[in-house]
């Protein structure tokens, strides 16, 4: 048999191999839990669980951002920067920081780290106000609020990656809506946000505030913060250690709410719930004596003004 | 009858005499380290003295690993030397002035691939700090002679294998040197290509400029040195004017070289003489 | 002077007939147009990021076209034996080495000109406005920096055998500066010694490139920079690429080419 021959029987045997096994392989491909090609998403193709990774990263350079590049690298303290400071002013999450944020540099160790302080950002400040050119002219609060769009892309980057770190949707959403006046998209993406993690409390509540600082609409607002309050009660409640920030949130925004509505009956069931979980049941008692005082005389309450931020417990 | 006093103010004072050395090389010795000898050095060229006198056109012949392109090294800048002094026009190899007034043509000849002809030219032209207006009629003077004016403005990597021998010409003339080396000049040439660089060493010759070439070929040394000198085993053999070498020794300078380099001993052939 | 300029001119020439560059340049230009037409929640006035895609092509891209070009002029003149009828001119070897270093370094800077034109006009067509004097700064202490590269490439291709060799340390070794060699100090201090001494003088000797990466400062809009503290850093880096340069003379003298 002539070598031409016998290379096109062995290129044809192999072939047919090859066939057999890729048809034998792919039904237990198709059935393998780890199988990536199934997903539509072309980053969880590509990088599969590692994407939380990067998504982590994009979250921290959004906050990066936040403070115009000045901001702590893996090797300086970051006592002050365990929370995002996007994430500490928006309100959705509690603040763990300890320690003076413009600290983290310390003294300059030599005459090389004091000279390479005028090549980067060396001056605590937050885009909402003003950023770096409102640390330059000495703007105070809220200067260029709007400024903080440029923390955007890398949120929405950050969610895209890891679409569920509920944390990046609030905090996107706020912004958005506080200080962008972007509204609408802020709704969308919160809602994007629940598609991606149904029942999360933290989107509930942050959609609820869309709805009763944005929109108007008490009603709605009062829907979401109750389905909010029960996920949490289903969620966080049995845990060793519940989010009490978010509790106090919803329970203190709750109060509020019924509280301008006239319903002080139901304030006050909302205050008893917030003072159980409160640092500080003090402040809170102060309020309820108000709101008994009111349903005691039988008289309207005057609105209290809407807070730029959620009111912490005192 | 003339007494010796007649006779000897007779004779006229030798030219070569008159004429002052443009290469002169005393005692050199190269010495390359061997990797696998653990150190130890190989000698490659051992007490050298040679001269090559202004006006000369002198071939320097050799086997291959006689030390003829180490000699040339030396001369060039390429390689330092171990011992011993070379001198060109005066001033010591290892400084760049000496190489102001040579031209060297290379045996394998490769250029910038991305430059032109012309472009080539300049860049060397501005290194021998020719003025500018002479650079341009040097180039053009140039290019004409190895017949490239045609392809002047062409990049080099479009060249053919003879285009770009004569670039390496022409670059070897651009600054009108009085002294040029070659390294094997007609190597990879077909026959018309040989005659045009013969045609130039002449040339140079009838303008009283020197030439230093080596060579394997022995019938165009024949043509065209004055002198040869070969080398074997990095020592000098022989030395002397072509026509008393071969009057001498009454054989072609092609048995000459193979005696010298001990390839073979015919009984009918006379004994060497002394160096 | 005449020599140096003119074995510069031929490295300039390279690169322009050379494609790297336009490559690295439309590669650019095309993922920052892509990423400038993304609409990020309706928003067309967000400018930050783009700025920072930018700047962090502009800066890799510099840096593989320095060092690429750099770690092949000698090696490649040797291996292509255009050394030979090039030495074999009233040129020093001091000299060619100088010529090559400037000429990599004009060349550099006429690609930074090019990539900071671009990242002006993306960046005043988002902001709606022009820091010249940063955009200026961040210029040149990029192009100083990259001469400090530059001359550590050309040491390293007189050290090193491959230009591949030459190139990949090179890019590591710039790349651990820029990253690392801030923190370097704050390491030392945690650990002991003899290693806490061994790193501080890897501190004191490296030259501090991060020092020329101002990326922040023009993607943040912050304020220029003092002159006299560029002043001072440009000095810096020429002390370095002296440095680098008197080294690699001193090596390139002794090397056999033949």
């Amino acid at each position: 048999m002539s070598a031409p021959r016998v290379s096109c029987l062995l290129v044809a045997a192999l072939a047919v191999l090859c066939f057999g096994l890729a048809a034998e392989l792919d039904t237990w491909f198709q059935a393998w839990a780890g199988n990536r090609a199934q997903s539509a998403d072309m980053l969880n193709v590509l990088l599969g669980d590692g994407r939380r990774m990067f998504a982590n990263h994009f979250y921290v350079k959004a906050d990066a951002y936040f403070h115009s590049g000045f901001y702590p690298t893996v090797f300086d303290n970051r006592e002050a920067f365990q929370t995002a400071h996007m994430a500490e002013d928006s309100g959705t999450v509690g603040g763990r920081n300890q320690g003076e944020e413009t600290g983290f540099l310390g003294k300059p160790r030599d005459w090389i780290d004091a000279f390479s302080r005028q090549f980067f950002p060396s001056e605590h400040t937050h885009l909402d106000q003003g950023g770096a050119q409102g640390q330059a002219n000495g703007a105070g609060d809220l200067g260029e609020g709007s400024e903080v769009r440029e923390i955007l892309p890398w949120l929405r980057l950050s969610a895209d990656l890891d679409p569920n770190r509920v944390e990046t949707y609030t905090v996107t959403a706020y912004w958005l809506r506080e200080r962008m006046g972007k509204v609408a998209e802020a709704e969308k993406f919160l809602r994007d946000g629940l598609r991606e993690n149904p029942g999360s409390y933290e989107i509930l509540y942050e959609l609820g505030r869309v709805y009763s600082e944005n929109k108007n609409d008490p009603a709605r607002a009062r829907n979401l913060w109750e389905a909010a309050l029960r996920q949490w009660q289903r969620q966080e409640a049995a845990q060793a250690e519940p989010d009490k920030y978010l509790f106090n949130q919803i329970a203190a925004h709750l109060a509020m709410l019924e509280q301008k509505e006239g319903n002080y009956r139901q304030a006050l069931v909302y205050l008893e719930m917030w003072k159980t979980r409160s640092p500080s049941p003090e402040s809170v008692q102060k309020f309820i004596e108000e709101v008994r005082q009111k349903l005691d005389r039988g008289t309207p309450d005057i609105p209290r003004p809407a807070d730029k931020k959620p009111t912490e417990a005192p | 009858m003339n007494t010796l006093a007649e006779n000897v103010s007779m004779i006229k004072p030798s030219p070569l005499l008159a004429r002052k050395a443009i290469v002169k090389i005393e005692n050199l010795c190269v010495e390359y380290r061997r990797r696998e000898l653990c150190g130890a050095t190989k000698p490659v060229v051992n007490n050298l003295n040679l001269s090559v006198q202004e006006g000369e056109v002198y071939g320097f012949l050799g086997p291959n690993g006689a030390g003829k392109t180490t000699t040339m090294n030396v001369l060039l800048g390429f390689t330092n030397a171990t011992s011993g002094e070379a001198w060109l026009f005066g001033e010591n190899v290892r400084e760049p002035i000496a190489r102001q007034r040579i031209g060297y043509l290379p045996e394998l000849t490769y250029y910038y691939k991305f430059l032109s002809a012309e472009e080539l030219l300049r860049f060397y032209a501005c290194i021998f700090r020719i003025p500018k207006a002479e650079r341009e009629r040097r180039i053009d003077d140039v290019l004409k002679l190895v017949e490239l004016e045609h392809a002047r403005k062409r990049q080099i990597k479009t060249y053919s294998k003879g285009m770009q021998q004569r670039v390496g010409l022409a670059q070897a003339l651009v600054n009108n040197p009085e002294l040029l080396i070659l390294d094997e000049p007609t190597s990879g040439l077909d026959p018309v290509g040989r005659m045009k660089v013969r045609e130039v060493i002449q040339r140079l010759k009838n303008e009283g400029k020197t030439v230093f070439f080596s060579s394997h070929e022995l019938g165009e040394v024949e043509t065209v040195c004055d002198r040869v000198a070969i080398l074997h085993q990095g020592e000098l053999k022989l030395d002397g004017r072509l026509s008393e070498l071969a009057e001498s020794n009454r054989c072609s300078l092609e048995q000459l070289f193979l005696r010298v380099v001990g390839y073979e001993h015919h009984p009918d052939t006379p004994p060497l003489p002394c160096v | 002077m005449n020599n140096l300029f003119a074995v510069a001119g031929v490295v300039i020439k390279e690169l322009y007939r050379r494609k790297d560059f336009y490559v690295l340049f439309v590669l650019t230009i095309l993922i920052c147009v892509v990423m400038g037409s993304v609409r990020i929640f309706n928003d067309a006035k967000i400018a930050r990021y783009l700025k920072e895609i930018c700047l962090l092509l502009v800066w890799i891209s510099s840096l593989v076209i320095a060092i690429t070009t750099t770690a092949r002029q000698i090696p490649a003149e040797r291996e292509n034996r255009t050394l030979f009828p090039l030495l074999a001119k009233p040129l020093s070897r001091t000299e060619l080495l100088v010529g090559k270093f400037l000429g990599c370094w004009f060349a550099c800077g006429l690609a930074l000109l090019c990539f900071y034109l671009f990242f002006a006009l993306l960046a005043g067509s988002r902001e709606q406005h022009w820091s010249f004097i940063n955009y200026f700064q961040a210029a040149v202490l990029h192009w100083v920096m990259l001469g400090v590269v530059v001359a550590l490439t050309l040491l390293g291709s007189l050290v090193f055998t491959a230009p591949s060799s030459n190139t990949t340390i090179c890019f590591l070794a710039v790349a651990g500066i820029l990253i690392l060699g801030r923190h370097l100090n704050k390491v030392a201090l945690h650990l002991p010694e003899p290693r806490r001494s061994i790193l501080y003088a890897v501190y004191y000797c490296i030259p501090h490139l991060e020092l020329f990466d101002v990326r922040d400062l023009i993607i943040h809009n912050w304020p220029p920079i003092p002159w006299r503290v560029c002043i001072l850093a440009t000095v810096y880096a020429l002390a370095y690429a002296t440095a680098f340069l008197i080294a690699a003379s001193l090596v390139f003298r002794r090397k056999a080419i033949n």
